[in-house]
């Protein structure tokens, strides 16, 4: 058995890896003085760190030194084999940890397991609402924690419990909302499949404290595990008696059942998922009454997001107070990111609210892919925009990033380098919303249609500088008078593309040329001469033949025939193929 | 099943949900499974069975690594608990022979990047 581990991990990839000579100085040492039956040296994956040369972490005290240095190597293992206090100056204190709160469990406990998840503090939350607090005094608590929507608009919790407690109506209704429709994201079906009781206990604590009697999941039929954790975490409660009649003995009643979405993203809406749920054809309605008051089968009905509600348990359980000592002034708690794209570790990361992009995307990311910089960032799906790399410090909550041009949305956080245009990237999160609009409205209908067609005659080198114009116009008409979210914030990715590379742009329509590379119409490839080793491999591989020549005239490129596809221009070996 | 009372409820919360120190989790939401958790669980499953270890394999969801699935946390008495990424059947083998009989952590596979 040993008393102390070290993990080691080189995390410089500028230059050769020295994870393994370290490790071998590391271990020779402690031979050399008889510690290696008493302390174990590992060489690992992942650290945790990045860009921070040698890493050496001891465990079990999880002292970390970063930027180890040669000669630090033996005064750390001397330290050790001594049996003395950690090297203070070597030291590395973390600028950013992750915070799990709807995490929490994720990964920790088995899903499908109730007891695991009550061992863990589960439903305790409940418990402490329905024989300490009462309706009035849950609803106090979720005030003082301050928790604001998860689902993307960031509406306060409370308000809308409040609002539903003080109608008086026959029945109610909640809702948890887990159409998680934005491409790129999946927080919320992480949480119901990581743990599907923190979910369910948050439901049955909402509708405590409005009084509703009926619980609906409403979850993609494209999240087949998330259902299936669901119903079985409904089926445990319902046995232990969490859900039914007569809750823990109370005189608290409720039922939960799951509907399934057909994955129409403009059904996440709530007033679409309402019609969707009573069996209607899914389009949103003009609001008010907004749901709290007049919802689903005109009852009052709570509709909240998967992380709102994973959240709930703790901040009932723990109190209002020591939630809202987590985050910034205006947004409390935490947020689950889904960080996708060009990103060295892409996953989830969920961290108290005021964290930088940066150190979301590079400390605990690792950054880019390729090690390059970054461009920009994504954020808030096909309703958010991208705040570009020179705002990356900005702390993230519900106000900074609307100041920027985008949105918190749902959490998704897209990564993107130098190969990416941005041009393209609101053109895809564009038609993104033209093929999921419902249609029902003329400005989202129309105006998005059109959007898109201009931001295609752009990429394809057809454009002029009046349609940037034309696209804010149509962009401001969208956000004021379409009906729904959808239609609203579908021109927020083209807006602040606008606003941040303008001249990006205008590269298109002017030079027509795309800098990033990306755009097929405007770009085109070419067989250098000089470079040519008339080895044949791009004729042999273009799909089309549109590479002519032999092995004695050397090679060229038919541009009418070629279709950009680039397979030439990555089987050359000798970078030989031009592309601009 | 009985129906719980505020006090049972109490109860089973102060119980351990760890039965023993002598566990392996594997990651099993979309994402591990995608990356071929199912077959590592299975394989798992099968070699603590085959040699009679001691030690309990389990479900549970994504820690949220996901470049890094599939995802086994293994954790042995007197070993610090770690989580190995990217497992096949090979670095199971591994876990198997070397964490979890002969007591020493596996080299080049743990990712600590969860805390
Ligand atoms: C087009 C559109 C799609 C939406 N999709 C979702 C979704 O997938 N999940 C979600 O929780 N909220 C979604 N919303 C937001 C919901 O309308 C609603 O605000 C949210 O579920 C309320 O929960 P919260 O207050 O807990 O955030 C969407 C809104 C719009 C306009
Ligand atoms: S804004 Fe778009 S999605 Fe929303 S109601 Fe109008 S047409 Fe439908
Ligand atoms: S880009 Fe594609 S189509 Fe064009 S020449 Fe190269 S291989 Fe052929």
């Amino acid at each position: 058995m040993y008393e102390k581990t070290v993990l080691i991990k080189d995390t410089d990839l500028r230059r050769e890896d020295k994870t393994r000579q370290a490790y071998t100085q590391f271990l020779d040492h402690l031979r050399q003085n008889d510690q290696h039956s008493r302390i174990q040296v590992v060489r690992v994956a992942d650290v945790g760190l990045y860009d921070k040369g040698l890493v050496i972490k001891v465990l079990p005290d999880r002292i970390t030194y970063a930027n180890v240095q040669d000669r630090d190597l033996e005064r750390i293992a001397n330290s050790l084999c001594e049996n003395k206090e950690a090297i203070k100056d070597l030291v590395y204190k973390p600028k950013v940890k992750q915070e799990k709160l709807a995490l929490r469990n994720c990964g920790k406990i088995d899903p499908e397991n109730i007891n695991e998840y009550i061992a863990c503090g589960g439903y305790l939350g409940l418990k402490r609402a329905i024989f300490e607090l009462g309706a009035e005094k849950v609803i106090e608590e979720v005030k003082t924690g301050a928790i604001r929507g998860r689902g993307g608009a960031g509406y306060p919790t409370w308000l809308k419990w409040n609002f539903a407690c003080k109608v008086s109506s026959e029945q109610k209704f909640v809702i948890c909302n887990a159409d998680e429709g934005d491409p790129g994201a999946y927080m919320d079906r992480s949480i119901l499949e990581g743990d599907p009781h923190s979910v369910l206990e948050g439901l049955i604590v909402a509708a405590f404290a409005v009084g509703a009697s009926r619980a609906y999941f409403y979850v993609r039929a494209e999240y087949p595990l998330a259902v299936e954790r669901i119903e079985k975490a409904i089926k445990a409660a319902y046995d232990y008696g969490l859900l039914g009649k007569n809750i823990l003995g109370s005189s608290f009643c409720l039922d939960a059942e799951i509907r399934l979405g057909a994955g129409a993203f403009v059904c996440g809406e709530e007033t679409a998922l309402i019609s969707s749920i009573e069996g209607r054809r899914g389009t949103p309605h003009p609001r008010p009454p907004y749901p709290s008051i007049k919802g689903l089968w005109g009852k009052p009905t709570v509709i909240n997001n998967v992380e709102t509600l994973a959240n709930i348990p703790q901040l009932i359980s723990k109190g209002g107070k020591w939630f809202a000592q987590i985050g910034t002034e205006t947004s409390k708690g935490t947020k689950v990111f889904a960080v996708t794209g060009k990103v060295k570790n892409s996953g989830l990361v969920e961290i108290a609210m005021g964290a930088t992009l940066r150190e979301i995307v590079v400390d605990l990311c690792g950054g880019t892919l390729s090690g390059g910089p970054i461009k920009a960032i994504q954020t808030g799906g096909p309703s958010g925009g991208v705040i570009p790399q020179e705002l990356l410090d900005t702390p993230v909550d519900y106000e900074n990033l609307q100041k920027l041009g985008s949105i918190m949305g749902s959490g998704g956080m897209i990564v993107m380098d130098e190969d990416d245009c941005m041009v393209d990237i609101p053109k895809f999160y564009l038609g993104f919303c033209v093929d999921e609009s419902c249609g029902k409205c003329a400005p989202c209908r129309i105006g998005g249609f059109q959007m898109l067609n201009y931001l295609k005659k752009i990429t394809e080198g057809r454009g002029e500088l009046n349609d940037l114009i034309h696209l804010k116009r149509i962009s401001y008409a969208m956000q004021k008078a379409s009906l729904c979210g959808l239609g609203q914030t579908a021109s927020n990715p083209v807006l602040s593309t606008l606003k941040y590379f303008e001249n990006e742009y205008i590269e298109h329509i002017v030079n027509k040329r795309c800098p990033a590379g990306k755009c097929n119409h405007l770009i085109t490839y070419k067989v250098i001469e000089d470079k040519c080793k008339r080895c044949g491999l791009c004729s042999t591989n273009c799909p089309v033949n549109a590479i002519s020549g032999d092995k004695e005239k050397g090679y060229s490129i038919i541009q009418e025939k070629c279709i950009k596809c680039g397979r030439c221009f990555e089987v050359c070996k000798f970078k030989a193929i031009y592309k601009k | 099943m009985a129906k719980l009372t505020p006090d049972e409820l109490e109860k089973i919360s102060k119980s351990n949900h760890e039965k023993s120190s002598n566990w392996i989790k594997v990651g099993m939401s979309t994402c591990g499974i995608a990356a071929g958790a199912g077959e590592i669980f299975d394989f798992l499953l099968e070699e603590v069975k085959k040699r009679n270890l001691q030690i309990e394999v389990k479900k549970c969801g994504c820690q949220g690594n996901c470049y890094a699935e599939p995802l086994v946390e293994v954790s042995v008495e007197g070993l610090p608990a770690v989580t190995y990424g990217k497992v096949n059947k090979e670095v199971a083998t591994k876990i198997i022979e070397k964490h979890v009989i002969a007591k020493m952590l596996v080299n080049d596979y743990i990712y600590d990047s969860l805390t």
